[in-house]
């Protein structure tokens, strides 16, 4: 899911006539407070960090002058929310709320549809909202079916909501799908959706989530969307996979994740066995560094580029190399690649054990190359979970029965 | 017999002159697959591997009467392409092509479902009848006989690298293959799992499945429903990979919708466990698995499911 900062997102409803607030981002308590200066009066300050529920984790803050508004910058600036360090903050108008109200629009896949969810009270307890009977109005939408002003009325009214702010409800809700269609996107929520005594309509939250494989379509938004884990910012290692795999885009993919701790690199795949053979490490005893997946024929150039991360991880003392039986990523072309990131790194067997279940497509060679190299190459005899059991022995063998913390040898 | 394919099924190939397709199509044609036609627009006239390609699949299904699709085309092109083969009334599609955008495979399904086609993927690398030596797509590479052979075990795999590699360890405990589908490795798939089971319990040369799963989607869970209210009852084996996933930090949920929306969890345990209630053989661990399938054949002495 690629996610957009708030200030970001809400640009992208602006531009097509959803109304937003007033605000900028910036970078200083100074710039927040002249910020607050132009804006004339008082504001929120909120962390620019993709992540929910920052209301609930103290990261949106009301500011009545611009002294105030500086120091929550400065109370936010440099803090961590939901693993994120805040390096910007979204200075902008309070905008005095009569109503809150829940929109969002959801491609959801279980289903195989797109949902419109509309909730008559908004805000951070929403959640606890939808629980109720009649919480939260939903209509299902066929993917190229388009949604009028009336259709998003009569959800309205089924969540409960009349008055003035009806029509205006429709006009914005349907103004939301065009752009959920128009940008591909996964998910598009206001919330909440402020309701001013005039009965106009303020989107003053906003969450914008796009389909990483439609990206391609909007260039000018791939450039702002946030991808990698949920949890954290992407690691100096995994932001270099993501540079291999920009330079060489067609053959061969890799995903990378690099884990907290482990002594044991990870160098599988495909998807499947990838999970797989990441369990049967666990079961067997072992500590992966890194999760990944590699497959889909990657070139030598780019298996050595992967090997060469993977090996480079702090506390790395042993590196399992396995795939399924192979239909088209090539055995000879991987041993090619792992053993010159191996010769490079001076990391070679029995010094640094390796394991190699390597199978499938040009394996002879392949497996000639693994073991010219003292690399301990296996093959169709032997499991995926064998494979991994063997792993790990090979590190005990090398390292001993101790727990193995490569701080403590 | 077997499901989905067979001697009489005639494949036409979309993007039959790209270099992956190119060589897909020597293989299944070298397996014994009937591949009569391909389809490049603005390359009707040319040939690859002997096989006539035409501009449009109109033209190609007027001179050659397919009955099945194989899409190889980029993922911007594959709304498109599964279009144009649906309104040219092919039944059977497998789109091999992966990181198809989600919206344009929303689009597509919801038009097969509306026309009727089966549609097997996004992102699949093939299904193969061993006995009758038929493939559609990549599975199994240039050596198909190496993890299928003829058998009474119907394999479901939501990784394509996992269907050879259940494929060859069956081979090797001496149980053979019926029928092997890999669904496509993405949540928005046509034939998810449970919709195969249908399929294996009505074909008589099937005796059991084997289903590998993974995290996210409702799939396992679907299976485990169709387990329990008896639309299934053969004994079904079930390999649910990436245990590990849920220890992983979740991270802080990005908007409410997701939360309210979703009741199941995607969770590999909640998933072996649903199986389990429902009367699957189901493991996180392969060996396990396969202790599992030793255990059936061996108490069915008589008669070894793998046994053709």
């Amino acid at each position: 899911m690629a996610r957009l900062l708030e200030h970001d997102a809400k640009a992208i409803l602006a531009a097509r006539g959803i109304p937003v607030p007033r605000g900028q981002a910036v970078s200083s308590p100074e710039e927040a407070r002249r910020a607050a200066v132009a804006l004339g009066r008082p504001v929120v300050v909120k962390a620019l960090v993709p992540v929910g529920k920052r209301g609930k984790s103290g990261a949106v803050r009301l500011a009545a002058d611009p002294e105030a508004a500086g120091e929550a910058a400065a109370a936010l600036l440099g803090r961590e929310v939901g693993g994120f360090p805040v390096e910007r903050v979204l200075v902008e108008e309070a905008v005095p709320v009569a109503g809150e109200r829940y929109l969002a629009i959801v491609l959801d896949a279980d289903g195989r549809t797109v949902r419109v969810l509309a909730g008559r009270e908004g805000g951070i307890e929403v959640e606890e909202l939808a629980r109720r009977e009649g919480g939260i109005a939903s209509l299902e939408l066929a993917p190229c079916e388009g949604l009028m002003p009336f259709h998003a009325r009569q959800l309205w009214r089924s969540a409960g909501v009349r008055g003035p702010a009806l029509p205006r409800l429709g006009q914005l809700t349907a103004a939301l799908h065009r752009t959920f269609i128009e940008l591909e996107a996964e998910l598009l929520e206001i919330n909440p959706l402020a309701e001013t005594a005039a009965g106009e309509l303020v989107a003053t939250g906003a969450v914008v989530a796009l389909d990483e494989a439609a990206l391609f379509r909007q260039p000018e938004l791939a450039e702002r969307v946030v991808s990698g884990p949920a949890w954290r910012p992407p690691t100096a290692l995994e932001r270099q996979v993501a540079a291999i795999n920009a330079a060489e885009p067609y053959r061969g993919s890799a995903r990378y994740l690099e884990l907290e701790g482990g002594d044991i690199a990870f160098l599988c795949g495909g998807g499947g066995a990838s999970l797989l053979l990441f369990d049967a490490l666990l079961r067997a005893g072992g500590r992966p560094a890194n999760y990944a997946e590699i497959g889909g024929n990657p070139t030598e150039m780019k298996v050595a580029a992967l090997a060469r991360v993977v090996l480079s991880k702090p506390g790395v003392r042993g590196l399992f190399v396995a795939h399924n039986l192979t239909n088209n990523t090539q055995v000879d072309v991987l041993a090619r690649g792992v053993v010159q990131a191996l010769c490079e790194a001076g990391r070679l067997p029995p010094d640094f054990p390796v394991v190699a279940r390597e199978t499938g497509v040009n394996e002879a060679e392949g497996r000639a190359i693994f073991e010219a190299a003292g690399v301990r190459w296996l093959g169709e005899e032997v499991t995926l979970s064998e494979a991994a059991r063997i792993m790990v022995q090979a590190m005990r063998e090398r390292y001993g029965e101790s727990d193995g913390d490569p701080a403590r040898p | 017999m077997a499901i989905l394919l067979d001697r009489n099924t005639r494949v036409l190939v979309q993007g039959i002159t790209g270099r992956e397709a190119r060589m897909v199509t020597a293989h299944m044609l070298a397996y014994g697959t009937a591949v009569v036609c391909g389809v490049t627009p603005g390359r009707g006239g040319e040939e690859v591997a002997g096989v006539p390609v035409y501009d449009t699949v109109a033209e190609a299904v007027v001179a050659h009467r397919p009955t099945a699709a194989l899409i190889s085309v980029p993922p911007a092109a594959t709304l498109d392409a599964t279009l144009e083969a649906i309104e040219a009334g092919l039944r059977l599609l497998l789109i091999a092509t992966e990181r198809v955008p989600k919206h344009d495979a929303l689009r597509l399904l919801r038009a097969a479902g509306a026309a009727g086609v089966r549609v097997i993927g996004p992102n699949s690398v093939g299904l193969i009848n061993p006995s009758q030596r038929v493939k559609l797509g990549a599975i199994g590479g240039d050596r198909p006989e190496r993890a299928f052979v003829p058998g009474r075990i119907g394999v479901i795999s939501r990784s394509g690298g996992m269907t050879a590699e259940l494929g060859l360890m069956l081979r090797r405990r001496g149980f053979g293959v019926s029928t092997a589908v890999s669904v496509g490795g993405d949540a928005l798939i046509g034939t998810p799992p449970a919709d195969l089971l249908p399929l294996f319990q009505a074909d008589p040369e099937t005796d059991a499945v084997v289903l590998f799963g993974e995290p996210g989607t409702r799939f396992e869970e679907d299976v485990a429903e169709a387990l329990a209210d008896g639309r299934f009852s053969k004994p079904l084996f079930a390999l649910v990979a990436g245990r590990f996933t849920e220890s992983l930090p979740e991270g802080t949920a990005f908007g409410h919708a997701a939360a309210i929306i979703r009741g199941g969890s995607g969770r590999p345990s909640t998933k072996l466990a649903a199986l389990r209630q429902a009367g699957a053989w189901a493991t996180d661990d392969l060996d396990e698995l396969f202790r599992f399938l030793d255990a059936l054949a061996s108490s069915r002495a008589d008669r070894k499911p793998g046994q053709h």
